[in-house]
């Protein structure tokens, strides 16, 4: 997923320690006695969603905020960072391959009709086929069949449904996997999976205009009216009043409220203008503290940034050594502290705190010791002059030149850093031998699992197809995440993963350089305001003060 | 009828109306129009008269001399070399002013006094040569346009009035923004403000080498077989070149403002290249917690532009007699 | 009269032909990819990004796109659609009422202020109101709008709320209404200001000098008719026409104050679209700033000829 402003241009899909009961089965039906009269609602910042309200083309955190209001997720994640059923009654497997998807009854649509087990199928199908250019497209290609659908440039679809795909009754649905996944139930939580019902799309068979604007969901909330995008400041959103699960006790009424600056949405909150603002950036944050005391939150936030090295392309920093000294050179210390102002914490190893699986200070190379590196990089014969891209579109310039600088100052060699207006600029001039140096890199995670901090940056199989930028490459490395996919149950996997970590810390094929943290606060006219573990706010338990 | 100021904002050199030369009703007169009057050396040696008892003239020249001293030599006023990792310490971010570092530090604790100093030098430069670039092309252009006339005069005229019709700022965005990184960012502002800059010097060269070359002198040169070259460069140029003078004074303190303003927009100077534009966009972020690293670039900006527009001013007095 | 507006529109034609050309082939230039510029710091679904561009044209050769874009705007008022399928006109209808907004309140701002003074620097020519007057517009062209936008931003509306609790000058964004345009407005209108304070003040002085007000004083009219009577009127007309063309220059040069407050107009939009290489957005902002140019001018040289009798157009 990515993120579309500034300060947290990566934070994605952050994912909460601080975690959320997960909507109960048992939940009352109460709710709706909201306070009656000229209810003023709920009023929540986002930026612009980058596309229309589509659940299966929004891969961004604006647009996905607004979704997971009108929609419920098959599962959520409870405070030990584990997938618990919302929408699904059960998630089962045997093998890891063969996955069984039972929903819950009684969930309907906001123009009434039932939720049936084929609007996920039907969902999914139109996500992965890539005639539709659906941006969350890769997210299906565990699945089956995906081929067939997504065979790739230049060649057609043989057909519109995944083999994989299976719908066994109205509530059941069979998910066949190429191969054996023990995480694929994590991944279900997100946006991507969410269910499309049949009037989404028009007569051609393609999602309509007007679903983009106006999405029916089966979620808690239901959109108002059809949103222009561009010109709509908010999009208003109301309790649906047939959603069977937990509805707030005392509001009815959603607005988020669509910002170009989160300098400006933070004015608003300090006066009470908005409500909840999940995306405080560095510059706020001291006067935060200050204004909203016990209303100011700092939570981990799942989202990697590191230092890349292009080891396929340069040739300079094969020698681990080199590696080593450049990251025992950079003070995260005092740039997370300095220039984040503690938006972002150190990193200490590849995997984030958020995410069961981190192990503090596994990274040793990690620490900051100057006379060491210097020692090192000399020794090693390090490059005397080297570059640092960076996209000039993400706010990253402020934090590159402080590593320049750590750089230049600690180990006295000349550093460039070089803009480029995208980060796809990177990795093009990466790709055409016109760039040999180093890059900035983030990853916000697709779904809460060690896993996805190793395989899509660093596996074999990520060069071609991932984001394997640097082009890494290690037998070793790839056995030991293959054997975490295969076990069978997900703790099993995660200490295969873990030792795939190890041989990350050893070899450091990327420098990790911070970890981001969620900074929200809200207004004091709402209280009990969590953020679930995709970053996104827990409407049902949200209180009007 | 009253002359509007040939303007100069905090942007480019700002539009004239379109179509004046359409209109048959006498255009407003170009500034310094009058010259003509005179002959060429006395115009000069009294506006150098003129020029050297305005208080106002004198000062702004104090300050330029300054700011090329500081361009030219800029240790000569700070002990720190800002393109030294060394004299930044991080943790000594958005420090304020001690004795040691008397504008404080920026976001990324370094010295904001060194980094003003040695931001003049790209200001300076940017100035200078987008002003000797766009009075060269609007020059000569102007003068092909204006002594051609028919065809060429036309074509040329609707050529400008294209760059005319875009907006400045919004035209050396996209331009900075397309060649970015691809050329040095330097002689990018001073390309992407002369392409938009020229058609003003066109418009003013033109106008005045169309009153020139009815004139007796010009027709007696003509008669004695001058050719095109010959009469543009020796008759029509030195009895043009007043109000071209003016213009390019003037709008010399617009490009520097213009530079800072193309390196807000991410599209101006790089760093680690030094320039007071860019180190606004930098103190940007923090401005309300830190407004000094922002101040004290803006006041030498503004400094810097109140010179050169003084200077301007005082020469288009000096050259405009009808003003004495 | 007619004649000579049909021809002013004709000639304009290749104006803006030229210079929507001229923008589409350097947004054409901009470098990246648009459709791998969506995806973030992911590498896009090469098989997605393939449909998409296809989708929008841009595998075709430049002429072809610029053809599908200009015989769009022309045949069907069609300004083609950004890459989330919104279509551009609708997009650029809400902007352009935010920079509309700013660029009035900047041309109140500079017709109440910029003649006002003018008009009290003329009658006081040589003391030193004039002197102190003339002064200050000196300082108001030379101050870029960067700086004194931060600066009356920090002082203000930040610094004055702090100091007096309330709010009389929103530092950003649009939501306290024709408030929110008091502060940008008159940064953006500074130099505009200054400009007509001067040419006000020439333009009195000028017209107070002509025959006509000496013949009206000879007359025997009190001051105070000669000058509201004879002279502030005939010295109106270089001031309407400036205000009138200044129209279009404040709505191209807003993107800085945008910028500094926040404001959700097309400067800042022209800015995002840039960088997400959105051409037809791109080139409708500029197709429409020019065209704006282009009205103004000729609605400022008809004016001419309303005001001033002895103009007359072919």
């Amino acid at each position: 997923m990515r993120v579309t402003k500034g300060a947290r241009i990566v934070a994605g899909t952050a994912l909460l320690a601080l975690a959320v009961a997960a909507c109960g089965s048992g939940a009352s039906d109460g709710g709706g006695t909201a306070a009656g009269g000229d209810e003023t609602p709920v009023r929540m910042e986002i930026g612009e969603p980058q596309e229309l309200l589509n659940p299966q083309n929004t891969t961004e955190t604006e647009g996905a905020e607004v979704l997971a209001a009108v929609f419920e997720p098959l599962v959520n994640y409870d405070e030990n960072k584990e997938p618990v059923e919302a929408a699904a009654e059960s998630i089962t497997t045997t093998d890891s391959k063969v996955w069984t998807i039972k929903l819950k009854s009684g969930y309907t649509w906001h123009d009434g009709k039932p939720v049936t087990a084929a609007d996920y199928a039907r969902a999914w199908n139109y996500a992965a086929n890539q005639d539709n250019a659906m941006s969350s497209s890769y997210f299906f290609g565990r699945i089956d069949g995906y081929e067939d659908v997504h065979p790739g440039e230049g060649k057609t679809p043989t057909t519109k449904e995944m083999k994989g795909l299976k719908v066994v009754d109205d509530l059941t649905l069979e998910v066949t996997l190429s191969a054996p996944f023990s995480q694929f139930k994590t991944m279900l939580g997100y946006t991507a999976f969410y269910p499309m019902p049949e009037v989404a799309l028009g007569a051609d068979g393609k999602i309509t205009q007007a679903y983009g604007e106006q999405p029916i969901g089966q979620g808690l909330f239901k959109v108002d009216k059809p949103y222009k995008k561009g010109t709509d400041q908010s999009i208003d959103l109301t309790v649906y009043d047939k959603f069977p699960g937990t509805k707030p006790t005392n509001w009815k009424k959603l607005q988020f409220k669509i910002y170009t600056s989160s300098e400006t949405a933070y004015n608003d909150l300090q006066a009470d203008n908005l409500d909840i603002h999940d995306s405080l950036p560095a510059s706020t944050i001291n006067s935060a503290k200050a204004a909203l005391g016990d209303r100011y939150f700092d939570e981990p936030d799942a989202a990697v940034g590191y230092i890349g090295v292009p080891l396929k392309y340069n040739p300079d920093f094969k020698n681990v050594d080199v590696r080593k000294a450049i990251s025992m050179a950079i003070d995260r210390e005092t740039i997370t502290e300095t220039v984040f102002s503690g938006t972002r914490s150190p990193a200490d190893d590849f995997i984030n705190p958020a995410i069961p699986g981190y192990r503090k200070g596994a990274c040793t190379a990690c620490t900051y010791n100057p006379a060491e590196a210097k020692k090192l990089y000399d020794s090693a014969g390090g490059p005397k002059s080297i570059e640092l891209g960076y996209n000039n579109d993400g706010g990253h310039k402020e934090w590159i030149e402080a590593v320049a600088n750590n750089l230049r100052a600690n180990l006295g060699i000349e550093v460039t850093p070089k803009p480029f207006e995208k980060f796809q600029g990177i990795l093009d001039a990466l790709d055409s031998k016109e760039y040999k140096g180093l890059f900035r890199m983030g990853w916000a995670i697709d779904y809460p699992s060690a896993e996805n901090y190793l395989t899509p940056i660093f596996g074999t199989g990520a060069i071609e197809t991932g984001s394997n930028y640097g082009g890494y490459s290690n037998k070793e490395f790839d056995e030991l995440v293959a054997k975490g996919d295969q076990a069978s149950t997900p703790e099993e996997g995660l200490q295969f993963y873990q030792q795939a970590d190890d041989i990350l810390l050893k070899d450091l094929p990327y420098i990790p350089i911070y970890f981001y943290r969620s900074n929200f606060g809200h207004s004091t006219k709402v209280k009990n305001v969590k953020l679930n573990l995709l970053n996104q706010v827990n409407w049902a338990e949200v209180e009007k003060a | 009828m009253s002359n509007p100021t040939p303007s100069v904002g905090p942007g480019l050199p700002e539009t004239q109306s379109l179509a004046t030369d359409t209109v048959t009703a006498p255009a407003p007169p170009q500034p310094g129009k009058k010259a003509k009057d005179a002959k060429p050396a006395s115009l000069w040696s009294d506006a150098w008269y003129d020029l050297r008892r305005r208080p106002m003239f004198i000062m702004s020249v104090i300050i330029i001399l300054i700011l090329l001293v500081m361009s030219a030599f800029p240790w000569l006023f700070t002990s720190i070399d800002p393109f030294d990792a060394r004299s930044c310490d991080l943790s000594t971010a958005r420090q304020a002013p001690s004795a040691g570092h008397i504008f404080g530090k920026d976001n990324l604790g370094c010295d904001v006094y060194a980094k003003v100093i040695y931001g003049a030098r790209n200001s300076i430069i940017i100035g200078v040569f987008t002003t000797l670039v766009t009075t060269f092309i609007g020059s000569l252009l102007g003068m092909i346009a204006g002594f051609r006339s028919g065809v060429v005069d036309a074509v040329s005229s609707r050529f400008t009035e294209i760059f005319f019709a875009i907006p400045p700022i919004l035209g050396a965005l996209l331009i900075g923004a397309t060649f970015r990184g691809r050329i040095n960012s330097i002689i990018l502002v001073i390309a992407a403000l002369g392409v938009l800059g020229w058609p003003m010097t066109f418009r003013i060269m033109r106008a005045a080498v169309i009153t020139a070359k009815n004139q007796d002198f010009v027709l007696a040169a003509r008669a004695l077989g001058a050719g095109a070259g010959r009469i543009m460069l020796r008759h029509l140029l030195p009895n043009s070149l007043a109000p071209v003078i003016v213009v390019a004074t003037i709008n010399l303190g617009g490009y520097i403002a213009a530079e800072a303003a193309l390196s807000f927009l991410s599209v101006g100077v790089q760093s680690p290249d030094i320039s007071w534009g860019l180190m606004i966009a930098d103190a940007r972020t923090r401005f309300l917690e830190a407004p000094l690293p922002l101040f004290f670039p803006a006041a030498f900006l503004s400094v810097t532009v109140l010179a050169f527009i003084m200077m301007g001013d005082a020469v288009r007095d000096a050259l405009d007699p009808k003003l004495r | 009269m007619g004649r000579y507006v049909i021809r002013r529109l004709i000639q304009a034609i290749p104006v803006l032909i030229g210079a929507t050309l001229l923008i589409f082939v350097i947004v054409f230039a901009l470098p990246g990819d648009p459709i791998a510029a969506l995806f973030g710091d992911k590498r896009p679904d090469p098989a997605v990004a393939e449909v998409l561009r296809e989708q929008y044209h841009l595998n075709d050769p430049l002429l072809l796109q610029y053809w599908y874009y200009i015989s769009g705007v022309f045949l069907r008022l069609d300004f083609g659609v950004t890459f989330a399928d919104v279509p551009v006109s609708e997009l650029l209808l809400g902007k352009f009422q935010v920079t509309l907004n700013l660029a009035l309140m900047a041309l109140v701002m500079e017709a109440i202020i910029g003649v006002g003074l003018g008009l009290w620097a003329a009658l006081r020519r040589g003391k030193a109101t004039d002197t102190a007057i003339l002064a200050s517009t000196l300082l108001l062209i030379s101050v870029p709008t960067l700086v004194s936008g931060f600066v009356l931003q920090l002082i203000l509306g930040v610094k004055l709320k702090q100091w007096t609790g309330a709010d009389i000058f929103p530092v950003a964004g649009t939501s306290a209404g024709w408030r929110a345009y008091l502060l940008p407005g008159f940064v953006l209108a500074g130099t505009s200001i200054a400009y007509l304070t001067r040419l006000t003040r020439t333009s009195l002085a000028e017209t107070l000098r002509a025959d006509y007000i000496r013949t009206a004083t000879a007359k025997g009219l009190s001051r105070r008719r000669v000058i509201g009577r004879h002279g502030l009127r005939n010295a109106l007309i270089p001031l309407v026409t400036y205000l009138g063309a200044d129209l279009g220059n404040l709505m191209g040069g807003a993107v800085i104050t945008e910028s500094i407050f926040n404001l959700p107009g097309i400067g800042n939009q022209l800015f995002n679209s840039v960088y997400l290489r959105e051409q037809p957005v791109v080139v409708g902002i500029v197709t429409v700033l020019v065209l704006i140019y282009i009205l103004a001018n000729l609605v400022v040289d008809l004016l001419y000829a309303v005001l001033d009798p002895r103009i007359r157009y072919e």
